[in-house]
């Protein structure tokens, strides 16, 4: 079905909330339709769920052809044995952990998102999550993808080549279909930390990450804590987590279980619409090592500007309102003097393409001029 | 049934609807949180009928038909973080829409049908035509 312009602008922005211009959308139902509807144009953009918070999934100038993989949804191909599971991207990372549920399994990467979020477009992010300090990011958990390329053809690629297309943010080509690795679901319980200076902060995560047991470490600033109401001084929420029905008992398990552990991790899944709905809408995602976290803090802090993060992996998200964006390129300046990364989840997108260093830009393009030598992918976004 | 040509002050009205229906989204952050237990996304599967969708093309205060794919069920609403009233939205944009003549046809059948029969199927073997009865 050929949608109207009206219809055509709701695939034209993404949760970055930045706005461009889309030639046609196509929804393909199965590989086929997707190889098709690449070949047919000259210019793509994937979207998952849209998100992402870089604006990757943005089309650009009107030329390019938006493709909504949420159609393909399907489920196939679990094997016990090696605990595996083989999804077409447009599932949803929930609905994935519904059906696992009943083999007592999971995919444990878990962005804040996960009730919406695809796993191709995880795959295309390489999303991290509340529980990267033990789980990593989300190529840890690929086995292979297949994907189409500009040609439409389809090609099954391996861990030596997965770094190609995970990550890349669909300048290389179309995720179809992923073979994902499982881990055995836990009993999680969780404590809320309180947290008097920053340098506490640092002590009280140091000591955290040395038990194995803890599968999140998540900051909030004292201005948040507040307007969550967790009262005075830093937050922390820590999360633990033991095999399920372990009868050793969990190792050092948190106080909140149940239902008061899960209305925890809900309220941190809402921290960042609640920053945005303040006004707070521009949210970054630098990473930095834990040494350096004072250091920023004090920054962001200066200037007013809320944080909150996966702090136990260095991940923290500044959130700046529309008076504060034109601090942006001086923070990046900065966590760049203090040996960080400027995005450790969200990805580069449009709205950090400035902010990459010459000598990764150089990288990408070359990866890109291999992958997509016609030049259709996601044009004009990361490199 | 066609419609009659709306009177000025359903115009008015239906301006006035739709200018409300918009505003209901000035704080919308576009997160995409409200699709996850949209039932007519969860078959359809495709943005524009989400309700993050209906709510781009009302803050446009654009008359769609698209606004007919809900079934007021307001999950959105239960998952919005910012309490969003995407439904009461929705359901502003298809007053609006009735009121200029542009509602469902089937809808306007089924109105119709209620009226001369007492039934939504237009079924004339009713028992008490006088006693309205449904599905
Ligand atoms: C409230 C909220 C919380 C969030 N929390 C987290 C978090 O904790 N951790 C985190 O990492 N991120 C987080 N995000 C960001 C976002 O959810 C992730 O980046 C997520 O992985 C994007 O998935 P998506 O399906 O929405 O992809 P989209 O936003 O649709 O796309 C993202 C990028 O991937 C590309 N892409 C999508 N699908 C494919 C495909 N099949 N093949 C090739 N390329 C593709 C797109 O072109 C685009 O560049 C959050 C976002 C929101 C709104
Ligand atoms: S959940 Fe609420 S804020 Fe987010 S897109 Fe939907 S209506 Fe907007
Ligand atoms: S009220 Fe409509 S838009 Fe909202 S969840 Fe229900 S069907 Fe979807």
């Amino acid at each position: 079905m050929k949608l109207n312009k009206n219809l055509i602008k709701i695939y034209e922005s993404d949760a970055s909330r930045l706005k461009g211009n889309a030639k046609e959308v196509v929804h393909p139902r199965n590989v086929a339709e997707v190889r098709g509807a690449v070949a047919n144009s000259a210019r793509v953009v994937v979207r998952g769920a849209g998100t992402g918070l870089a604006g990757g999934a943005v089309p650009q100038n009107g030329m390019d052809v938006v493709l909504d993989m949420s159609k393909m949804d399907g489920i196939h191909g679990f094997d016990k044995e090696r605990n595996t599971v083989e999804v077409e991207a447009g599932v949803i990372l929930d609905e994935l952990q519904g059906y696992l549920a009943r083999f007592g399994l999971e995919f444990p990467v878990n962005p804040s998102s996960h009730a919406v979020a695809t796993i191709g477009g995880m795959i295309a992010t390489d999303a991290v999550g509340s529980r990267a300090i033990k789980y990593g990011k989300t190529s840890n958990w690929v086995k292979w993808v297949e994907i189409v390329d500009g040609y439409g053809e389809v090609h099954k690629k391996g861990i030596t080549e997965l770094s190609d297309y995970s990550g890349m943010e669909g300048i290389t080509g179309v995720i179809v279909r992923a073979c994902l690795k499982l881990a055995p679901r836990k009993d999680r319980s969780a404590t809320l930390v309180k947290v008097e200076s920053l340098e506490d902060v640092v002590s009280v995560v140091r000591e955290l990450k040395r038990n194995s047991a803890v599968s999140m470490i998540e900051f909030f600033d004292k201005g948040i804590s507040k307007e969550l109401e967790l009262g005075e001084g830093y937050h922390l929420i820590v999360e633990y987590e033991s095999p399920r029905d372990d009868p050793a008992g969990p190792d050092g398990a948190g106080a909140l279980t149940g239902k008061e552990y899960e209305d925890l991790i809900k309220l941190r899944d809402r921290v960042y619409p609640f920053v945005a709905g303040e006004g707070y809408t521009r949210i970054e995602d630098p990473k930095i090592m834990i040494d350096r976290f004072v250091k920023l803090m004090t920054w962001l802090e200066a200037r007013k500007i809320p944080v909150f993060g996966h702090v136990g992996v260095g991940i923290l998200h500044p959130c700046f309102n529309h008076d504060q964006e034109k601090l942006v390129p001086e923070m990046m300046a900065l966590v760049k003097r203090l040996g960080g990364q400027v995005s450790g989840e969200h990805g580069i997108g449009v709205l950090k393409k400035g902010f990459v260093e010459i000598n990764d830009q150089k990288i990408l393009r070359n990866v890109k001029k291999r992958t997509d030598p016609l030049n259709k992918f996601n044009v004009g976004k990361v490199v | 049934m066609p419609s009659d040509k709306p009177s000025k002050a359903d115009r008015i009205a239906a301006a006035n609807l739709m200018e409300e229906a918009s505003e209901v989204f000035d704080n919308c952050i576009s997160c995409g949180m409200c699709k996850s237990l949209c039932p007519v996304f969860k078959i359809l599967k495709e943005e524009r009928v989400s309700p993050r969708g209906k709510g781009i093309v009302l803050s446009d205060k654009v008359m769609d038909k698209i606004l007919f794919e809900c079934t007021m069920c307001k999950a959105c609403e239960e998952k919005c973080p910012l309490n969003i009233k995407v439904c009461e939205a929705v359901m502003k944009g298809r007053e609006a829409m009735v009121l200029k003549g542009r509602g469902l046809k089937s809808n306007e059948e089924m109105i119709e049908n209620v009226r001369k029969c007492g039934n939504p199927f237009g079924d004339k073997d009713v028992k008490d035509p006088e006693k309205l009865y449904c599905c």
